[in-house]
């Protein structure tokens, strides 16, 4: 993990190292179960106390796995296993699923059996002649860092493991790296949204890592001519080590996610440029923004009321950052708080472009937790808050009015997957807040009782 | 057929007795996790007011907590304010030098921020296996800020989860300070967790204050169930301790009694009319409050005497298969076991798996003694490995028991599909809440009611496609 003392801008706040914090991000284990999960027709088997496995489980939600497909397991780990060492109880386990229809299991450890030393490299060598399906292992232990990171381990371990050498390049190909490290609790849209584009400029996805990802696909990314990154928070190093020893070129890289119409527009340009697809870019940006209009026009959002409303945005650096010209140009009001659950170098530096190019001058705060959040709110009194539950509560009492839930909703739910990529993502993002403004406008109490 | 898909079929008695000699292994298979020893803990430390738990590990483990506990089970359900879960977050430099050090200024740090009552550190895997002393720490930091500060060695890998309620729980027992008096009429109501775990909804615990209340006996703290450190520091000047669930309050109150004297009231979860009486009464009688239970036990009876005539005539012959695997849980199926016999109906409960039975000894133990010996029925789904493989699989066996009784009525919930009216006592309708006491009594009539009169309405293709795919039968 990067140190977040490192380079520190004017004005940005880090936290000052705090000993005590209220995290966002769970950790790496958790994240690289995500990433594992994202692989169909394999397994999960965390190497773990029982209480892990919940990390697991929540892994599973995040890629929306199916429970009748995918299976996960957990060693379950007590005292005679920290003591004696668990490596037995492992393989044990191990054959226990081997009759399982699966291309690979992926095996992950977390902080007790790492710390003692469990070699989990070794019991899946050792075991592999055994079984029909590939073992993977992902050293993985929560101490190792956010789950971020957690997302760049396993990413690493897939590429170096499971990725076929000598494919042959396929032009106007991509890799998508990393689009479920992005805090829309529906993101797969964003995926999809993704996908779509690519499709219509005739672009041929070779691998996404990872969502509903075959693990052949995975043996096929080095035959992608460029990589997409979909994340600002998670993936970059995976990105780095496509480039640097396949040649895939990261593609948009250094611009926002398209999140608003700028942001989109931008976006959907590099692309077209990449791939000589400029026409069919530009006709998607008008048709696109036409349809944006329109909409607008005759559903009327309640955004136009907002203009120079002092605003917070809280949120992964994915969702955030771009956020921050969709709240300043789509719906006019001043981002005056800016709190990322991330701190790594190229989300500050993207961040910081972002508001030198709009003029804003906001509070930035950088790997925030709760308690920050809660103070900087306290301190900048904004009247709109973009973040997400816990926002909601940890600003009572602090005057604001509004607060959109667009990341890591829990009062919320969504059945169908809405992207906040794109122009349909425009409106997903107006019907956040026009529910929001709803809600502020209801009255709570009746005046006085009806007569019937 | 039964001896396919049928792994045990006796008594509750002879089930344990197989448990206790390792004839059935408790053992869950390795696709099937409980809540760690640090959850459990967390959750009953999180039951306190103005408490800051600090989890001395990495960011994972209070991670899950905090979403779960704080800010969606208690903020957006039970209206109480967002309070922190702070962490040290260990990297791999404190698994190497250790985190005392960190640890000490994050209570000091924790202090400054939180402003809190109490400061409890949590270790966590991590802190364990590398032998950071917390106990210590906590010494050193209580004397360091302005409020007590006590530490809970909660590795995840150091017991099942029932130790980290039960540790959680003596712990707490600290914060008892020597009466200055003794509150007459006064009692705890032990073993509740404002965790978000589905055995536990407020509205349960809303009856018994209510029937208390009636009765005139005050409560002085629900532990650990919303309750101030103040509420604990005068925990010892009730009279008698009672309890919430015999099954998680069995623990405090034994410990409480042998340390301090005060009696706990040892009876089962009051549902069915015998079970409320026996919980009021076995609270008001040591009070000397008898006469005043009763009177409100039978003007509370007068007002669910159809109700009760009802479940009698309803239930009377019939054969009650009860399967609660998860929601309300084991224990609270032995207690329907008990009311559907009160009730005329013979029990059959199906699917407690032997490590309920293992890790729930004590009250299994105490419901025997009190006559709850009900017929049990596990079948081989019960230990498949994979959790969709098992329910899938128990589904199917379920449906084939109860193919083999005549006039059957299933408790449980609506995701099993049995060939006869189905009673849904999920705890996740509020609807229906509460279950304990007279008005549980009159919300158990409702739900037989519903499953009388309707069970030839069509069940759900939908949602029983979802839950067991589509080509079940």
């Amino acid at each position: 993990m990067e140190p977040v003392q490192s380079e520190r801008p004017a004005g940005a706040d880090y936290g000052k190292l705090d000993k005590c914090t209220d995290p966002y991000l769970r950790c790496a284990f958790n994240g690289a179960a995500q990433t594992a999960l994202g692989v169909s027709g394999s397994a999960l088997l965390a190497h773990s106390p029982q209480g892990c496995e919940y990390l697991v489980n929540n892994a599973f939600a995040w890629q929306e796995c199916d429970y009748m497909e995918t299976m996960t397991l957990c060693t379950k780990l007590c005292v005679d296993e920290i003591v004696h060492g668990g490596e037995d109880l492992l393989t044990r386990t191990i054959r226990e699923a081997k009759d399982l229809p699966i291309t690979a299991l992926f095996v992950l450890s977390a902080c007790g059996p790492e710390i003692v030393g469990d070699d989990i490299v070794a019991v899946c060598e050792t075991l592999q002649p055994e079984v029909k399906f590939r073992l993977v292992p992902i050293e993985c232990a929560g101490f190792r860092g956010s789950q971020y990171d957690g997302i760049d381990i396993a990413l690493d371990v897939m590429l170096r493991r499971l990725v076929k050498e000598g494919n042959e390049k396929i032009p106007g190909s991509v890799c998508l790296i990393a689009p479920h490290a992005n805090a829309n609790p529906t993101w797969m849209a964003d995926l999809e949204w993704v996908k779509q584009t690519l499709s219509r400029m005739g672009v041929q996805v070779v691998a996404t890592l990872t969502h509903k990802t075959p693990l052949a696909e995975i043996g096929n990314v080095s035959s992608a001519e460029g990589s997409l990154l979909l994340s600002h928070d998670a993936g970059q190093k995976a990105a780095d080590y496509l480039s640097a020893t396949w040649g895939s070129e990261q593609i948009c890289k250094g611009i926002p996610l398209p999140i608003g119409m700028t942001n989109t527009e931008r976006w959907l340009t590099r692309l077209g440029e990449r791939f000589d697809k400029r026409k069919e870019a530009e006709k998607m940006v008008s048709e696109g923004e036409r349809m944006v209009t329109t909409t607008c026009r005759r559903k009327w959002p309640m955004a136009r009321f907002f203009f120079r409303t002092p605003a917070a945005i809280v949120a992964d650096a994915t969702i955030g950052i771009p956020l921050v010209r969709f709240v300043t140009e789509e719906m006019e009001m001043t981002p005056e708080l800016v709190a990322l659950y991330s701190s790594h170098r190229p989300a500050r530096e993207l961040l910081e472009g972002e508001l030198s190019d709009l003029g804003l001058n906001p509070k930035v705060v950088y790997g925030t937790d709760v308690y920050r959040t809660r103070k900087s709110i306290g301190e900048v009194r904004p009247k709109v808050v973009f973040g997400s539950t816990i926002e909601r509560h940890a600003s009572e009492g602090l005057g604001v009015s509004y607060v959109v839930e667009l990341v890591r909703m829990m009062r919320q739910f969504r059945f169908i997957n809405r992207e906040y990529f794109g122009y349909t993502g425009i409106l997903n993002l107006f019907e956040a807040v026009q529910n929001e403004w709803i809600m502020r406008w209801r009255s709570k109490e009746k005046r006085y009782e009806a007569k019937w | 057929m039964e001896k396919d898909i049928v792994v045990f079929h006796g008594s509750l008695q002879q089930l344990l007795e197989k448990v206790e000699t390792g004839e059935m292994i408790p053992r869950l298979q390795a696709s099937h996790a409980p809540m760690c020893k640090f959850f459990t803990a967390y959750y009953v430390i999180s039951g306190i007011r103005h408490v800051v738990p600090l989890v001395h590990g990495p960011t994972g483990c209070p991670l899950y907590m905090s979403d779960f506990v704080r800010t969606r089970e208690c903020c957006e359900i039970r209206g109480v304010p967002l309070e922190p879960t702070a962490c040290t977050a260990l990297d791999e430099s404190h698994v190497i030098y250790g985190g005392e050090g960190k640890l000490l200024e994050a209570v000091k740090e924790a202090y400054t921020k939180y402003h809190p009552d109490l400061i409890v550190i949590l270790s966590c895997c991590c802190s364990g296996i590398i032998g950071d002393d917390v106990e210590s720490i906590a010494r050193e930091a209580e004397k360091l800020v302005g409020c007590r500060v006590l530490a809970l060695r909660s590795e995840g890998f150091g017991g099942d989860f029932r130790s980290g309620y039960e540790d959680a729980f003596r712990l707490i027992m600290d914060l008892m300070e020597p009466p200055k008096e003794k509150r007459k009429g006064t009692v705890n109501i032990l073993g509740a967790r404002w965790g978000p775990t589905t055995t536990e909804f407020d509205m349960d615990l809303d009856e018994i204050e209510r029937l208390l209340g009636e009765v005139g006996i005050k409560i002085n703290a629900v532990i650990a169930g919303g309750c101030t450190v103040e509420e604990l520091r005068r925990a010892r000047e009730v009279e008698l301790n009672a309890s919430w669930c015999y099954d998680w309050g069995q623990k405090l109150g034994d410990m409480m009694e042998e340390r301090f004297g005060i009696p706990y009231s040892k009876t089962g979860q009051p549902y069915g009319l015998e079970a409320t009486k026996e919980w009021l009464l076995g609270v008001a009688s040591p009070l000397g409050m008898e006469k005043e239970a009763l009177e409100v036990i039978e003007r509370e009876t007068r007002e669910v005497l159809p109700d009760l005539a009802y479940l009698k005539q309803a239930l009377e012959g019939k054969t009650a298969i009860i399967e609660i695997t998860e929601f309300p849980g084991p224990i609270r199926a032995l207690s329907l076991a008990r009311m559907a016999e009160e009730f005329g109906a013979h029990p059959i409960v199906i699917n407690i798996h032997p490590y309920t039975i293992k890790e729930r000894m004590p009250s299994i133990k105490f419901l025997l003694e009190t006559g709850v010996n009900p017929e049990i029925i596990l079948t081989r789904g019960l230990f498949r490995l994979g959790s969709f493989r098992s329910s899938k699989e128990t589904e199917d066996e379920l449906e084939a028991i109860v193919g083999q009784y005549d006039d059957v009525i299933f408790f449980g919930n609506s995701a099993r599909y049995p060939p006869c009216p189905v009673v849904n006592l999920t705890l996740m309708n509020p609807a229906f809440q509460p279950q304990y006491g007279f008005r549980g009594i009159r919300n158990i009539a409702a739900l037989v009611r519903q499953a009388l009169e309707k069970k030839d309405l069509p069940r759900s293709r939908l949602l029983r496609g979802m839950l067991y795919g589509t080509r079940t039968k």
